[in-house]
């Protein structure tokens, strides 16, 4: 019997508002082919309907059930939307393919597995968890739970699980929490937009990657075959992105996520969004990560469509919906990849840039064909984002790591490499060996957290063999200490207090095992561990038991219901009373 | 700053209150420049302090050479003080009545405050039960205190409640107050939902959830008979700088409204200009989908009726830990909802501060950190308050309700006694709001520890059974 490695799916294309002559936009996903159990339950993603709300367990079974390694049909292409709407077997089949997917694209972004954030290989997913205008990733509970809420114009249901957005958003926050533990560190205001921004990212541009949603955005009658070459410009598109698709996003599911998209086109390059006091809340800053990056999804889009363009001003629909898509996808690979060029600890949007332009250069030197790193290089720099490397070989992407100096220079013959590519205690004595040559603190505990060796394919087939290495250095030592490290003290902060030290770096080799990239935040960056007390001790994060970071959970629940709540400094303001910021969950 | 004669006693529920002379009249009160025409004003103020377990009721006596004037701020209850009769809040609006009386036997309240429409503000004021508020409605009170947000011209029709189209817009009272009416709805719902067994709460937990769900309640009955008393006399619906309708009834007192701020003061002090529509219409939308939710949800019936289930019993052994962990969630979820919105209630409390004979008394309802910010931004109102000498505690002593800022604006806060010394009151019932582990029990311990050494502090939590308020003069 043969074996398929995949099976195609049919999922709605973003989410039951988006319409084409009344009917719903489906579209047809491949993901990875798998024997399911009952739920669908498959060896990455488990889902469990059950609604805590009406204490109810649902015996969901995928039709036809694939007992087999055959090539299952897709028994949902030919139901009605009316069926697909109330049917539980699709949502929660609808909800399944979406989290593989957007899995499957990280595992091929970043060529190798990824796994959860937590222990355990299989996420539950509740498609139907509460009546409830949310829907979340909880890391304790090992789980993604999309809620369902009624209409409030019309009869019927808004679900959280046939929200492709919403669904690659939570999926995305629990990738991330695995590949960068410690983004969810407090740090900085944009360490904790970051993982918000990012999931956006991923959200949109996986929706983006869709034709058929790219079909509706182009022409919301879906009847034409030609369009005007005047709707393919920059200003055009942002124009047919707010009213063919974010409005709609705002009407059913803003109760759950707000409108990233909305927001993503309207924030328009040119300013500088990151030092106005506005823009220091996480989640505006996040925003501002995000409508970098589709400026350059459109950028792009716009330049591809150019050659297409015939004489009389006319161009073909199909292509630039094609271009669109696949422009989407290609800025999702490198998008992904980039977190592996990203510093472990205390992450900045800078650095991100500047992993994000590395990633692209490592696969396509040449960027011949679509010329974005040009066009990321110029929309973060327009957004403010300066990337934290000037780039030897090319603006903005991180240098190859200086060999040490004449006392220390990096030594390789004390390890073997085909070791290191497994073995944490391998990986760290060639850390330990080369601390000098590092410039590494030898009073910090360091850790090898993380080693991962990967084979990533180029859209043009080429492979690239990396091995990535997180290590982290931690170090505790009283508020005093802190003037020794040239760090620093936050005024007001008492001489005694404990504080912890983070620093940590992101190694690159090669598959000969020279260290490519070594890209970090070091212990003794006093400009930035000053400026990390200084907003630490501000947002009271000092205070024993304060708490790591928001779950999730709340972190999606404060944007929609916190408006008139009391901003970061007014949240200070009182906790000098008190022992933390935010108001624990009750737990007994 | 004059030298005041402070007299504070409990009183006694069984004997019927005589005045109490103050001690001493050797040092006569300063007049402050602020002070209008000398010798119009009150001699002498009366303030009781209810003992309405969790809850606020606080009876104000301005003695004029020749008359009293009577204000009642809030009338509420949701948990009895310990060991209380059944009776207890008839007992008090008998001894408001009984306070009110005047020689002639008339009974006359000369204004009603009600901070905000929680339940343990205004409970008292329902006409249903034994009708506690028919007793104050028979006192004819002549003016009527409330936010802005009771407004019944500002109140959406029933179907903009439930069905409003937000489109985006601007910022307006309608939706704002439509949001309020929501988080009414929702708490019904959530007080319904503490008492589903299959989300094992733990009892505690449920008890909380259940008194949040419960003091969110609409209070139907409580809100009609204020509007009445409002139409009969005069209402006052009051934002932060409005006036407050006392004038005429306590002349040579001035009263300053400090909150709650209406919307157009709350974005003037926002760095987030030009996200306030659209954050606003997320606020509306998201109570809107929420109290929709809360409310088409009938618990026993399943979202898709049709499907097959599994029986409850019967739940496989491979997803019992995780239907148990959505369970939690869920518990935790509603919680959370419930204390979000029993907060956007508080801030619309009506903060009053009263300044007569130089001398300042403070009372903020549940006001917490983003009522008062508006207050707070302003350079004359922070001026006024540095010289706060009665303060009623925010919020029954939660610790987000007293904010610190406010708190260093206190300049007659002292370690030790002394003549002008900060006068602190509380009214409260421990073991019924937050929760001592995650440091959010009311009151706070912190903040009490910080009342009691630098003021002269006293808790309702304090009184026995036999004592049904502590009276305190001042004298003017
Ligand atoms: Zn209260
Ligand atoms: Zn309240």
């Amino acid at each position: 019997m043969p074996y398929y490695p995949s099976r195609k799916i049919t999922i709605i294309a973003q989410d039951p508002s988006i319409q084409v002559g009344g009917k719903i936009v489906r579209t047809q996903i491949e993901i990875p082919n798998e024997e399911l159990e009952p739920g669908p339950r498959g060896y990455r993603v488990q889902v469990v309907d059950y609604d805590s709300t009406t204490n109810t367990l649902y015996k969901t079974v995928p039709r036809p059930p694939n007992h087999s390694d055959d090539l299952p049909a897709d028994p949902f292409a030919t139901m009605t939307d009316a069926q697909l709407l109330a049917s539980p077997d699709f949502h929660a089949m609808n909800v399944y393919a979406i989290v593989m997917r957007t899995l499957s694209r990280f595992e091929f972004a970043l060529g190798r597995r990824v796994a959860w954030s937590f222990q355990g290989h299989q996420i539950q997913v509740a498609p139907h968890a509460f009546a409830d205008a949310n829907a979340f990733y909880s890391p304790d509970d090992q789980a993604l739970m999309f809620g369902y809420f009624p209409k409030v114009k019309t009869k019927g249901y808004v679900f959280g699980c046939l929200a492709h957005d919403v669904i690659a958003h939570e999926t995305t926050h629990a990738l991330l929490d695995g590949l960068r533990e410690r983004f969810t560190d407090p740090s900085s205001p944009e360490q904790a937009g970051f993982h918000e921004g990012f999931a956006d990212i991923v959200a949109i541009l996986s929706v983006f990657s869709m034709r058929d949603v790219v079909a509706k955005v182009l022409d919301p009658t879906g009847r034409r075959v030609m369009m005007n070459a005047s709707n393919v410009t920059l200003k055009a598109l942002r124009e047919s992105i707010l009213t063919g698709l974010a409005e709609q996003f705002g009407e059913e599911l803003s109760g759950i996520r707000g409108n990233a998209l909305r927001r993503s086109v309207t924030l328009l390059p040119g300013q500088d969004y990151l030092h106005d006091p506005e823009f220091e809340e996480p989640h505006r800053r996040g925003e501002v990560l995000v409508a970098a990056i589709i400026n350059v999804f459109l950028e792009v889009w716009v330049a591809r469509m150019q050659p297409y363009i015939h004489p009389d001003k006319t161009l073909d629909r199909k292509r630039a919906v094609e271009e669109g898509a696949e422009v989407a996808d290609h800025l999702l690979t490198i998008c992904v990849r980039a977190i592996d060029y990203c510093p472990p600890t205390d992450l900045e949007f800078c650095d991100f840039a500047s992993a994000l332009l590395t990633s692209d250069w490592e696969m396509y030197p040449k960027d011949l064909k679509y010329r974005f790193r040009e066009q990321l290089y110029k929309s973060f720099n327009a957004y403010g984002i300066v990337p934290t490397s000037k780039g030897e070989r090319e603006p903005g992407t991180w240098d190859p790591p200086p060999q040490g100096d004449k006392d220390h220079r990096v030594v390789y013959d004390r390890t073997h490499f085909e070791e290191m590519k497994c073995d944490y205690d391998e990986v760290f004595r060639f850390i330990w060996e080369n601390r000098r040559a590092f410039k590494l603190s030898e009073e910090a505990y360091t850790r090898v957290q993380s080693v991962r060796p990967c084979v990533r394919v180029g859209d043009d087939g080429f492979t690239l063999r990396e091995t990535v290495v997180e290590y982290i250095q931690q170090l505790t030592i009283r508020a005093s200490e802190l003037k020794r490290l040239k760090i620093e003290k936050p005024e007001g902060m008492p001489k005694d207090l404990q504080v912890t030290l983070y620093g940590g770096n992101a190694m690159i080799f090669d598959q000969y095992g020279r260290l490519k990239y070594n890209v970090g935040n070091s212990i003794f960056n006093a400009e930035r561990q000053s400026r990390r007390m200084k907003y630490l001790w501000q947002y009271g994060f000092f205070k024993p038991g304060a708490s790591k970071m928001r779950r999730f959970a709340s972190m999606h629940r404060k944007r929609m219901s916190g408006w008139g709540q009391a901003g970061g400094a007014a949240v200070a303001d009182w906790t000098a009373h008190e022992e933390q910021v935010e108001q624990p969950q009750e737990c007994d | 700053m004059a030298k005041i004669q402070v007299k504070k006693s409990a009183v006694t529920a069984a004997k019927k209150v005589t005045a109490k002379k103050a001690a001493s009249k050797k040092t006569p009160a300063k007049k402050v420049a602020a002070k209008p025409a000398a010798g119009k004003g009150p001699v002498k103020l009366t303030l009781r302090a209810y003992n309405v377990g969790f809850g606020d009721c606080f009876l104000l006596t301005f003695e004029y050479p020749k008359f009293k004037r009577r204000i009642l701020i809030d009338y509420g209850s949701t948990a009895a003080p310990k060991n209380a009769d059944d009776d207890y809040m008839m007992a008090i609006a008998k001894d408001i009545e009984a306070q009110c009386t005047d020689a002639d036997g008339v009974a006359r309240l000369d204004a009603v405050v009600a901070t905000h429409r929680h339940r343990d503000h205004i409970s008292g004021f329902s006409t249903e039960g034994d009708n506690t508020g028919g007793v104050i409605a028979r006192m004819n009170p002549g003016l009527v205190i409330q936010p802005w947000t009771e407004d019944p011209e500002a109140q959406p029709k029933a179907d903009e409640a439930t069905a409003t189209t937000f489109t985006g817009g601007k910022p307006d009272a309608k939706a704002f107050i439509a949001s309020l009416h929501n988080m009414n709805r929702m708490a019904g719902a959530i007080a319904e939902a503490s008492r589903d067994e299959h989300l094992g709460l733990s009892t505690k937990m449920a008890s909380q959830m259940g008194f949040l769900g419960d003091n969110n309640l609409p209070n139907k009955s409580a809100v009609v008979n204020l509007m009445e008393m409002g139409k009969k006399g005069r209402a006052a619906y009051v934002n932060a700088g409005s006036k407050s309708g006392l004038e005429p009834v306590l002349p040579g007192v001035t009263v300053h409204v400090l909150g709650p701020p209406n919307l157009k003061q709350t974005q003037s002090i926002k760095k987030e200009k030009d996200r306030d529509a659209n954050e606003f219409w997320q606020f509306a939308a998201f109570w809107q989908f929420q109290a929709a939710a809360g409310e088409s949800v009938d618990l026993k019936v399943p979202l898709f009726p049709a499907a097959e289930a599994h029986e409850v019993h019967a739940i496989p052994a491979n997803v019992r830990w995780f239907v148990g962990r959505a369970q939690k969630i869920r518990g935790e979820q509603l919680m959370e909802l419930v204390r979000s919105l029993d907060t956007a209630m508080n801030n619309t409390s009506v903060i009053l501060l009263f300044q007569v004979g130089g001398k300042s008394f403070l009372f903020p309802g549940d006001a917490q950190i983003e009522n008062w910010q508006f207050a707070l931004s302003q350079e004359p109102v922070k001026e006024m308050l540095k010289s706060v000498d009665v303060y009623k505690v925010g919020h029954h002593g939660s610790l987000n309700a007293t904010p610190k800022s406010l708190w260093a604006l206190f300049e007659h806060k002292h370690e030790t006694p002394a003549p002008d010394r900060l006068t602190t009151v509380v009214s409260t019932k421990p073991g019924k709001h937050g929760s001592v582990q995650s440091h959010t029990e009311v009151p706070r311990s912190t903040l009490v520890a910080e009342l009691q050494k630098e003021s002269e502090y006293f808790s309702t939590q304090d009184l026995l059974k036999s004592q049904i308020c502590k009276e305190y003069e001042f004298e003017l």
